[in-house]
């Protein structure tokens, strides 16, 4: 296994997904960043889908030594009616492409378990990119008392502030597939970073682009292109745009190099329940307000505002051509 | 200055200005003056707004409606009538609206924000006027019934009155002219707490019934309101002026001043009410974007107001489909919005 005691440790908490594969990726070739782990979890895919293609992502990329945990089935309060977003990803997840079975296993803990015993191994060491529901992590949150003060950064991609959803005008799709679990980890007070579409939909990945990935040799590059043709269309049907937003890519890589946003600092609470379910309000704490409200006295956490886009774009292009 | 083509004719009554201003262009000489209900709970603010109203040539104030909200009702009655004295129209109706929010329930009032008696703690005499005999909701469906298609409403306040009109006559969202509504925090921070403005969250099941109806509404937030600032500076110029209430509202706002620099550190007054009435005679100082609005009615966003943009297509239904967009006040400019007010306050 790869060591470098001054590496960025990362557990990738991830729904593959087209653009999770693009942040692990990202991720394996980012010479700052040591992937101690990935565990899954439902959203684009089913848990049970997730793991299989975190297993097949690992052994394209020739990692099989990255150990996956499996994470939950049900939302924290053990719902199953889950939305998947088949129709954004294919039915596998990656793009219809019909892959097969990968040969390797997850591991025997749970997700909320490895993610538990990591953060206590290396005490404010170990960064979690969420990049779907929160489940895993508020499983953990409720299970360790000890986990929010181990847990080095949780940074998440979820939220949509002070712009509509992406799953209907309130809701982003990771806060929607859980948000209760969402609503404890916002507040649980950890160091969280929140990146929001607000920000992700500033960061296009173009049909050039997509064309010079296509040029290049870098393996990843060649695998991506591939897969990456049901997200372009989705994108073109539902956006009018001619290119695809990089959501995953660009929180992970806001939690490698913080230099890529710049972020705000206050209190997040998540709605959920009524016709807003999913909505995610912010607070600046610069107003003050005549009575005590549901976001008095919580911790804060850190919601991105701006993005360096081309920047992110260039790094994950220079990533993945150079693989 | 006005940009409106006046035309002054005779008026037997009592001789006010007729104009077509708010229409657009005078095509055929003389055109009514346009009638509005302000349904209001007075209220600094209102106040402003309602001196403003009746000092504008273009417009009849058919009535006033009242709601609770910077008062309780009963006192939001008080203060209208008052008002209609002071502003020398004691004739102008006043009807009583709903005492309590649609689910019912001890509606909360921001004494804080607008004293005791909700006009700053002046201590205006008691009027000497009654209000009139019908309800609130009644007044407002009947003037609507009367003069189809040519009432417009300024709503203030929570919008009770409006939604149980909706709900007494069927065809009233499509008889009222115009609703604009001073009311919602749009992809902004409320004023109550982070997720809710003071009138929406005052009756947030009534203020999801009106955006719903299908009504020509024009909704003005606090997103636009709050970049509409009187200064210090600006109400000393209206105290020094000689506009006939400039004493009377520079007294008022003492209390209100106070407020916003302990809420927002604002050295002055955001404008609520009289921007709102702004928009309403001068569209064209504002552009506004469409889009389904619904209020969230549970949990701790309670009285959210979420805007669907239209910036995407979705791909199942979700509950903002299917029902009418509403014009949403997007920008505002911001100068000639204080101008006008101050203008008004000034030299009337």
């Amino acid at each position: 296994m790869p060591q470098s005691n001054n590496k960025k440790k990362i557990i990738i908490d991830t729904d593959p997904g087209i653009d999770d594969a693009m942040a692990i990726f990202v991720a394996l070739q980012s010479p700052e960043v040591e992937v101690i782990g990935i565990t899954t979890i439902y959203g684009n895919v089913y848990t049970t889908l997730a793991t299989r293609n975190a297993l097949h992502l690992l052994e394209i990329a020739g990692r099989t030594d990255i150990p996956v945990a499996e994470g939950s089935h049900v939302t924290i309060t053990k719902g199953t009616k889950l939305r998947i977003a088949s129709f954004v990803h294919g039915t596998d997840g990656l793009g219809n492409q019909n892959f097969p079975p990968p040969k390797g296993k997850p591991i025997e803990q749970s997700a909320a378990d490895f993610l538990i015993e990591q953060a206590r191994h290396y005490p404010g060491e170990v960064t979690v990119v969420a990049l779907g529901p929160l489940t895993n992590l508020a499983l953990a949150i409720q299970a360790d008392p000890d986990f929010t003060k181990n847990i080095g950064q949780i940074a998440l991609l979820g939220g949509a502030f002070a712009v509509n959803g992406n799953v209907n005008p309130a809701a982003e799709a990771n806060i929607f597939g859980d948000p209760d679990a969402a609503d404890i980890v916002f507040t649980c007070g950890a160091d969280v970073l929140a990146v929001g579409i607000n920000v992700t939909h500033q960061v296009v990945f173009t049909d050039a682009d997509r064309d010079k990935l296509a040029q290049s040799s870098g393996q990843f590059a060649q695998y991506l292109c591939k897969i990456l043709d049901v997200y372009f269309s989705y994108h073109h049907d539902a956006y009018s745009t001619k290119g695809v937003y990089l959501h995953d890519p660009t929180a992970l890589l806001a939690a490698v190099d913080p230099s890529l946003i710049t972020c705000a600092e206050g209190v997040v609470r998540v709605q959920t329940v009524g016709i807003t379910r999913g909505l995610t309000i912010f607070y600046n704490k610069q107003k003050r307000f005549g009575e005590v409200t549901e976001w008095s006295n919580k911790p804060s956490v850190k919601v991105a505002v701006t993005v360096d886009a081309p920047r992110i774009v260039n790094l994950v292009m220079e990533r993945l051509m150079n693989s | 200055m006005s940009n409106y083509h006046v035309v002054i004719v005779e008026d037997g009554a009592n001789g006010v200005v007729e104009a077509d201003g708010l229409n657009g262009l005078c095509n055929s000489g003389a055109k009514k003056r346009e009638k509005i209900i302000i349904d209001t709970d007075p209220g600094i603010d209102d106040s402003m707004a309602i001196l403003m109203a009746f000092q504008t040539p273009e417009l009849e104030v058919i009535g006033l409606t009242t709601v609770f909200g910077n008062v309780a009702t009963e006192d939001a009655t008080q203060n209208a009538l008052i008002l209609c004295e002071i502003a020398g129209y004691p004739g102008v109706p006043v009807a009583e609206g709903c005492t309590e929010p649609l689910k019912g329930g001890r509606p909360r009032v921001a004494d804080f924000v607008h004293g005791s008696d909700g006009l700053g703690n002046v201590n205006l005499p008691p009027s000497k006027s009654k209000k009139d005999e019908k309800t609130a909701p009644e007044f407002i469906v009947d003037k609507v019934n009367e003069y189809p298609g040519e009432v417009s409403i300024l709503a203030l306040g929570p919008l009770t009155n409006l939604a149980m009109a909706i709900k007494r006559d069927s065809s009233f969202a499509s008889k009222v002219k115009r609703i604009v509504i001073l009311g919602g925090a749009f992809f902004a921070l409320g004023n109550v707490n982070p997720a809710a403005e003071a009138n929406i969250y005052g009756d947030p099941e009534a203020a999801d019934i009106v955006f719903t109806s299908g009504a020509n509404i024009d909704v003005v937030g606090i997103n636009i309101t709050t970049q509409v600032t009187m200064t210090d500076a600006d109400l000393d110029d209206i105290r020094k002026s000689q506009g006939k209430y400039a004493q009377l509202i520079c007294n008022m706002c003492k209390f209100y001043r106070d407020w916003h620099v302990k809420s927002d550190g604002v050295y002055g007054i955001f404008l609520h009410d009289p921007v709102s009435f702004v928009a309403l005679v001068r569209p064209d100082l504002f552009t506004f974007k469409k889009g389904v609005v619904r209020v969230e009615t549970q949990g701790l966003c309670l009285g959210h107001t979420l805007m669907d943009q239209g910036l995407k297509k979705w791909n199942s239904s979700n509950p903002w489909s299917d029902y009418s967009p509403i014009s949403v006040a997007w920008t505002v400019e911001v100068d000639q919005v204080l101008n006008y007010v101050k203008n008004k306050l000034m030299h009337s």
